[in-house]
């Protein structure tokens, strides 16, 4: 069983850090959000290895579900897919790979090789150990971390709100597009119109037909 | 688990994540690229508190809830940055983190 | 199903194989039964369909292909492995390969948590009901791609449009499932369905009512509430016909599809029936008692399980033969439901499918899961939760009481989103038609 373990984290670890690393050098930045959610993925598989089976599949709703289709969404309305120069270079880059190698090599893997964590001791062979369940969860996020969870909605509903009006765009200065059936009704209003005109035509145009360019 | 990969493992994965997410987040251009080595960041915490609880205290809650609370605010947190991306395109026609600099004095 | 698979490899090799090496052989049996299941059910499933619709529409339908047109469906996938498999010029190569799996490998892993019959659940995960949704939002992502890397702007269109729907549906069905999650307290399918057993009245509610395996959710007001909400944002989930915007073939070609062709399109429309046979399946099995139906039970009860070893195999076969057969039945009858819907019922326009999700399926299941606290609190609940009044009640009267109450609460709730609802509708078209008022004056 050991060896079925090993090899799937070793598969699961290689797909985290490659799909990652593609994602921050690739050229095309869809191509880079495909990539991210590879990742994603792939730490949603490294949950489901750690028995985690929860947030596994939280992740795997919010992220890959959520996230990674509103990263799809803002790309698309952006319109950049292919910038020329789509990374910083010359000594940005240089000063940048150096700090994340620094901090990688220098700082994060010797300190937790150094460190010594005080790991509980193994269960008696053949007797599995008490995980957690969802139940176990749902039963704390509502009475002991209630504080926090209710900090938490409020907060989501402060992001709801709040990315509704930086976005939002208001319906006057939109283009409007008219469908088929909108385009025959006016055709009929106008026909109707020029038979019998009336004082009021001599309006300025309305505000809903103006065009940003 | 426990007995078949060690800890240091799991977490130099988070590291190496970390360190990834950390270039893209300051070595993109664009601001979506930029949004995107955060969430990686932050996926690499998370890493590190389901191992810790995993290993250390497999029968509190504690590591899962810190967890959910951490995706819910990066939940969050893309949601607003990415509205901020889509506000600034409006305005500035762009969507290069470079070219916005009106407040550079 | 994972159960039986071991312990028959157990007692035919005897314990000279290790574990894993079971366990390796066990699953993999599982998935090839799975994968050889799956497409027989969506030859089944476009077959049926189409002599369904036909019937409706007063024609025939396919009836050439073997007796009555059964083989149909066979005939087409030979027509579609032997045409051209085309990628466009200017497509993105990879993207466009990748995304038809994309899409189809999530609605296959979806079949790991669907129960068949007694103790036939491929795995029964403690979160099954929340994996089946996470992993149906992955084929957002497939279809974002295919529509991407086309090059086309139906494509995209379609796409766009694919991913908005099946983005903002899920929250309604979610939101509609949990008031079920309330009232079981658990997050596991097979858990689900156990629950269900009684007559008319969950035994759970009222401890000795007879067991027929008819205390469906469907029965009571809140799960008849989020049953309607559930399958309307199933249908735009499956991309059925009130909701089929984006595949509509008269504005946008084929949607997403539209660059894909021979196999690769094969792939996309066997990944839609999947979806929706797995839909209708997780209907059946959340509303509908899954495999349960009178008699099953008692079957099960003197069959070999884990923890009755004492039974005897015939047990399992009938009572597995019956459960399957239940499961199967309602499964094809709310498939013949979403027929029905999509011979009856014109296509929605984008910002409609938007306005009705938000404003009308969310609020009712937002009434619907304050429903469900209200019941569990009626017929669960005593002094230790500070309801000491309810003590003296008989389970009876706690169930009348409760079911009276959110049939009213939900009844309620429904005229007046409705009524709403209603008014903002005709607010805003009568405000869309002053609009092209407007543009005719100033286009004079």
């Amino acid at each position: 069983m050991n060896t079925l373990i090993q090899v799937s984290f070793a598969l699961v670890t290689a797909l985290i850090v490659g799909s990652a690393m593609m994602s921050v050098t690739v050229r095309n930045i869809i191509h880079a959000a495909l990539w991210l959610i590879a990742c994603f993925f792939g730490v949603g598989a490294l949950y489901l290895l750690l028995e985690a089976e929860f947030i596994a599949v939280a992740q795997v709703l919010i992220y890959v579900g959520a996230i990674s289709i509103l990263i799809l969404f803002a790309i698309m309305l952006t319109r950049q897919l292919e910038t020329g120069r789509y990374m910083v270079t010359g000594w940005r880059l240089w000063v940048t790979s150096v700090i994340c190698v620094t901090l990688f090599a220098a700082v994060l893997i010797p300190t937790l090789l150094s460190h010594r964590w005080n790991l509980p001791a193994p269960p008696a062979a053949g007797g599995s150990e008490q995980l957690i369940g969802p139940a176990e969860l749902g039963r704390d996020v509502v009475f002991t971390y209630l504080l926090q969870f209710q900090v938490v909605g409020v907060l989501l509903t402060m992001a709801l709100i709040g990315a509704i009006v930086i976005a939002f765009e208001e319906r006057a200065r939109r283009r409007r597009i008219l469908t088929l059936a909108e385009e025959h009704t006016l055709q009929q209003l106008s026909t109707t119109r020029q038979a019998a005109p009336t004082p009021e035509s001599e309006q300025p145009p309305a505000p809903s037909t103006t065009d940003r360019e | 688990m426990p007995n078949a990969i060690p800890l240091e493992a799991l977490l130099a994965v988070a590291a190496a994540l970390f360190c990834i997410g950390l270039f893209g987040a300051l070595a993109r251009r664009s601001m979506v690229g930029v949004l995107m080595g955060i969430e990686l960041m932050l996926n690499a915490v998370n890493i590190n508190l389901i191992a810790f609880w995993r290993y250390l205290t497999p029968s509190s809650t504690g590591g899962q809830t810190f967890v959910i609370f951490v995706i819910t605010v990066a939940a969050a947190e893309a949601a607003v940055g990415l509205a901020l991306v889509i506000a600034i395109y409006r305005a500035w026609q762009t969507s290069n983190i470079d070219e916005v600099d009106s407040l550079k004095g | 199903m994972y159960d039986i698979l071991n312990s028959v490899i157990n007692m035919t090799f005897g314990w000279g194989w290790p574990s894993w090496l079971i366990s390796l052989v066990s699953h993999i049996l599982v998935a090839t039964i799975l994968f050889l299941i799956a497409p027989l059910q969506m030859l089944f499933l476009t077959y049926y369909e189409r002599r369904a619709i036909a019937r409706m529409q007063d024609r025939i339908g396919p009836n050439r292909v073997g007796p009555e047109g059964l083989f149909q469906p066979v005939a087409d996938g030979v027509k579609m492995f032997t045409k051209e498999d085309i990628v466009p010029t200017a497509a993105d190569r990879w993207v466009h390969l990748i995304a038809p799996c994309v899409v189809v490998a999530p609605t296959m892993l979806m079949f790991a948590v669907v129960p068949w019959g007694p103790g036939m659940v491929p795995v029964d995960l403690n979160a099954g009901l929340l994996f089946f949704f996470a992993v149906s939002s992955i084929s957002a992502v497939g279809l974002m791609m295919a529509g991407w890397a086309s090059n086309n702007k139906f494509a995209l269109l379609g796409a766009m449009r694919a991913v908005a729907q099946m983005v903002s549906y899920e929250i309604p069905a979610i939101l509609s499932l949990l008031a079920i999650v309330m009232l079981t307290g658990t997050l596991s399918i097979v858990e689900l369905i156990d629950a269900q057993a009684g007559l008319f009245i969950r035994s759970v509610d009222l401890p000795g009512v007879p067991d027929l395996g008819l205390g469906w959710f469907v029965f009571t007001p809140v799960g008849f509430l989020a049953c309607v909400c559930f399958f309307i944002a199933a249908l735009a989930e499956g991309e059925r016909t009130p909701f089929d915007i984006p595949e509509a073939e008269s504005e946008i070609v084929a949607g997403y599809m539209t660059e894909y062709s021979g196999m690769k399109f094969g792939l996309f429309y066997l990944a839609q029936y999947l979806l929706n046979f797995l839909l209708c399946a997780i209907t059946a099995t959340i509303f509908f008692g899954g495999w349960q139906g009178p008699g099953v039970g008692w079957l099960f009860s003197q069959a070999i399980t884990p923890t009755n070893l004492d039974g005897h195999w015939i047990f399992n076969l009938l009572a597995g033969v019956l459960g399957v057969s239940y499961f199967l039945a309602k499964t094809y009858a709310i498939f013949f439901v979403m027929i029905w819907i999509r011979g009856a019922y014109p296509r929605l326009r984008v910002d409609q499918l938007m306005e009705f999700g938000w404003k009308f399926l969310i609020p009712l299941a937002m009434v619907n899961i304050f429903s469900a606290a209200i019941w569990l609190g009626l017929t669960r609940w005593g002094a230790p939760e500070g309801l000491a009044l309810l003590e003296g009640w008989t389970p009876f009267m706690r169930w009348a009481t409760a079911f009276v109450v959110t049939l009213g609460l939900n009844l309620a709730s429904y005229i007046m989103v409705g009524r709403i609802y209603a008014a903002t509708q005709a607010a805003r078209s009568r405000a869309e038609l002053e609009d092209l008022r407007d543009l005719a004056l100033s286009s004079r």
